[in-house]
């Protein structure tokens, strides 16, 4: 994490797109901001009068290069941010999730715990997410009860957990670290789920293959459904 | 005795819910279920009494004897027990509805004021998490209330028939009923926590809000009866718009807040049915064991979603719309220039109420929904910035070149162009998918749509009520007080929601009673913030009070301003103008030698007697 980084921490190569589409958006912001800003801190105590006005201002009802000026910029600022970087950050988290997951894990969420099992490997945690860093990990979420919302805060990644309903999403993290290191790493539920949704989160863990596989060796082994 | 009419429409809405309450358990009773459950006497108890309070307030005297062939009786009350009746003036109801919505704002932010105590810091502060669930929804749907209702039937209750030379609106009882149906709604919600309180929030989402406590039932049947108040404001103002504009005040020569009541009223008349059903269907579940949303059965959960945002987002521009249109209106009279380019922001409000339609989906770039609407959603989301920077365009072009008088609407006004640009810029991040998955469901959204409905219309409420204080109560505000109340809430009001959007990408989720604890200085400085902001509260209500009290009379027209309402006494007279005005040109001729908007109509002159006659 760089000094300059709004969000204190990224460690999925989604995230990146994310972080990247928000640091766009900031920079596009800071002119608009300014301009109307500036517009306003000129206009105000250089046109005010001290107390009531005694006559009225010049009767210009409106300006057409003016008007559009303002009209193809503001116009052509909306179609960029649509394009860039809405359309192509959705293209490419598109385009990650479109590739072949090497890990599933299957993500339930009831009032007030998270139960994940990993069908692979034929285990289930309900204590701790654990994921071996540079794996495509694709999440199955879904809610026994109330909807839920999985997201992992350091992963840039958010969908509901819905009763019925199987959502999925693709993360594949690329850095190593663990909540006790960072509350970035839980897996927090972001939809109002009853009295004790603040609480409901999970530690993510993610660690190296070899210590995630020695990890799933001491799991208890997921009912065979 | 004064409050005869409140306590017969007490006693009937009584024996309204005995009576229906004492159905529902006879049905269950002959069904052979448990006769005594508690939601479904509640609910039939509940339609049964609203109609009771209805007919007893005021209803069955001024209208109902009507359907048997009975002759209204006629009420001669004028003076201030008016207030308190089913009264037909729409400068009455507009103040009971400004009046009744600033409590409600009050309650709903001392509500605020507790959460924030709750979040000083990690862990338990004040309330455990259950109660500040129940303290949140009810913030929430108070301020929504406050935020559809303050402008849409406050401000254009009193101000549309005078700003178009109308004598009052075109159905004036069924302006009385829309009020007289929302005390019921305010006695529901502050009910709920007598019956276990209501912790789904003001969306309601099922399945939460079909298996928690009894309260979200009430919430429930508050929120629909809330809605049918607006469906019939939204048609009345539509109708009284259309049909009832003074000689010469043409499409081109309204007003511009009359024109954004127009806009807004569109929506709420054709978009609050949506909620409605939603909310409808959301009770049956509860009462009546129905399945829209239980997935078990067949239901979808996400079904709800869609409906409920295919109002609530249009819902934001009933907000909104009204808000622009007095912030502009403040700003042209108080530039003394005509409002820049017109026929733009006409353009731009009715963009907005088509675009507003197709744009709910952005609620739920992450509910689960097809992949494939995200792009559409997204792209009619921003493209709304178009017409809303028209809006900014017409706020600068007025003030620039003018001769600003800075009183204390128009400051108000200026604070909402900041705080409004800031609520604006942010709603991009939200509009854009990949920043919406990470911002979504975060203390961003909270800081977003607090820009954009407290710095942005509760600022155009402070706009519209202090221009308009003189003209309702006859009476000047104290403006050194109005000027300290400026500078004070805007000051507090950044300091208590710009650390939020900081939060927010801290990653601080929101809904929470409780939070990581590095977020803990953030939150501890937004708290206090919120403390001094409610503080400013106090001068605004001190101001009001004692001003409305003892204030300098004022003038027919303190601000020298053009349009129609300035033209008559400060209280204008029951029927608004002595006789009807005629328009010749546009409000904002300000510099335009030799206009003129209107000239008094002749009492007893040729239109007066045809208007007698026709």
């Amino acid at each position: 994490m760089t000094k300059w980084d709004l969000f204190p921490l990224a460690a999925a190569e989604e995230a990146r797109v994310v972080d990247d589409a928000f640091r766009v958006l900031m920079i596009m912001s800071v002119p608009v901001f300014t301009f109307v800003l500036a517009a306003l801190l000129y206009a105000i105590p250089r046109f005010r009068k001290g107390g009531e006005p005694a006559g009225d201002g010049p009767a210009i009802h409106t300006h057409g290069p003016t008007v559009a000026t303002w009209f193809l910029a503001t116009t052509a600022l909306t179609l960029l941010v649509i394009v860039f970087p809405g359309t192509t950050g959705l293209l490419e988290l598109r385009h990650h999730a479109a590739r072949e997951p090497d890990l599933v894990v299957k993500v339930e969420g009831t009032r007030f715990f998270w139960k994940m099992t990993y069908p692979q490997q034929g285990v289930l945690s309900v204590t701790e997410l654990v994921l071996p860093v540079g794996k495509r990990v694709r999440f199955e979420v879904t809610a026994t009860d109330v909807v839920h919302s999985f997201w992992i805060p350091a992963f840039r990644t958010k969908i509901d957990a819905v009763p019925g309903l199987v959502t999925t999403t693709h993360v594949t993290p690329d850095k190593t670290g663990s909540f006790q290191e960072d509350s970035f790493f839980r897996l927090q539920c972001a939809e109002l789920c009853g009295v004790a949704h603040s609480l409901m989160q999970t530690p993510v863990r993610v660690v190296e293959q070899s210590e995630f596989e020695s990890w799933v060796a001491k799991q208890v082994p997921a009912p065979s459904s | 005795m004064a409050l005869l009419p409140l306590v017969r429409g007490l006693s009937l809405g009584a024996v309204g819910f005995l009576l229906g309450g004492g159905l529902a358990a006879g049905i269950r009773g002959l069904m052979g279920l448990d006769p005594w459950s508690a939601e479904p006497v509640i609910v039939v108890g509940y339609v049964f009494g609203l109609i009771g309070w209805l007919l007893g307030v005021g209803l069955w005297g001024t209208w109902a004897r009507e359907w048997l062939g009975l002759a209204p009786k006629k009420d001669h009350v004028h003076d201030w027990r008016r207030y308190f009746r089913f009264c037909t003036d729409h400068k009455v109801i507009g103040v009971q509805y400004l009046v009744t919505f600033m409590v409600i704002m009050l309650l709903g932010g001392l509500l605020a004021v507790l959460m924030r105590v709750e979040l000083m810091q990690p862990g338990k502060t004040l309330m455990g998490p259950g109660q500040f669930n129940n303290a949140m929804s009810l913030h929430g749907i108070l301020m929504v209330a406050v935020a559809v209702a303050t402008i849409m039937g406050g401000f254009a209750n009193f101000l549309v028939p005078l700003l178009i030379g109308a004598e009052d609106v075109a159905f004036p009882r069924l302006n009385a009923l829309s009020y007289w149906i929302i005390p019921p709604v305010a006695v529901l919600l502050l009910a709920t926590p007598l019956m276990g309180g209501f912790d789904a929030g003001w969306t309601a989402y099922p399945p939460l809000s079909v298996i928690n406590a009894p309260g979200q039932t009430l919430y429930l049947l508050a929120f629909l009866t809330f809605g049918i108040s607006s469906i019939v404001g939204g048609m009345n103002f539509l109708a009284t718009i259309i049909t009832l504009r003074a000689p010469g005040m043409s499409w081109s020569r309204l007003p511009i807040f009359v024109w954004s009541i127009f806009a807004a009223a569109l929506i709420s008349l054709t978009a609050t049915q949506f909620v409605a059903y939603g909310l409808l269907m959301i009770i049956l579940e509860r009462v009546a064991g129905t399945s829209f949303f239980n997935s078990a059965q067949g239901g979808a959960p996400l079904l709800y979603q869609h409906i409920f945002w295919f109002y609530s987002h249009p819902a934001v521009y009933i907000m909104i719309l009204p808000a622009f249109g007095v912030v502009l209106e403040v700003l042209a009279h108080f530039s003394r220039k005509p409002l820049f380019a017109y026929k733009w922001v006409v353009g731009a409000f009715l963009s907005i109420v088509v675009l507003s339609f197709f744009v709910w989906a952005h609620h739920l770039f992450t509910s689960g929904m097809a992949d494939y609407l995200h792009l559409p959603f997204m792209v009619t989301t921003e493209l709304i910035s178009i017409p809303t920077g028209v809006v900014f365009l017409a706020g600068l072009g007025t003030i620039w070149l003018g001769r600003l008088w800075l009183t204390t609407p128009m400051l108000f006004a200026l604070g909402f162009l900041f705080n409004f640009l800031i609520g604006g810029i942010t709603g991009i991040f939200l509009a854009d998918v990949p920043t919406d998955i990470q911002l979504q469901d975060t203390y961003f959204v909270v800081a977003h749509f607090h820009y954009t409905i407290m710095g942005g219309e509760v600022f155009a409420i402070m706009a519209g009520g202090y221009y308009w204080f003189p003209k309702i109560t006859g009476r000047m505000y104290n403006d050194r007080l109005g000027k300290l109340h400026f500078w004070w809430m805007l000051v507090t009001y950044n300091l208590t929601f710009l650390p939020m959007f900081w939060a927010g990408v801290q990653g601080m989720n929101r809904r929470v009673a409780d939070f990581p604890p590095e977020l803990a200085g953030v939150n501890l400085f937004a708290s206090i913030a919120s403390f001094f902001l409610a503080a400013s509260f106090v001068v605004l209500v001190y101001n009001l009070v004692v001003s409305w009290k003892r204030g300098p009379v004022a003038a027919a027209n303190p601000w020298r301003a053009r349009t129609l309402e300035w033209q008559t006494t400060s209280p204008p007279p029951l029927e608004n103008f002595p006789a009807e005005p005629q328009v010749m040109g546009s409000p904002y001729d300000y510099g335009v030698p030799g206009s003129v908007h209107s000239r008094p109509g002749i009492a007893g002159g040729a239109q007066e007697v045809k208007h007698a006659q026709g």
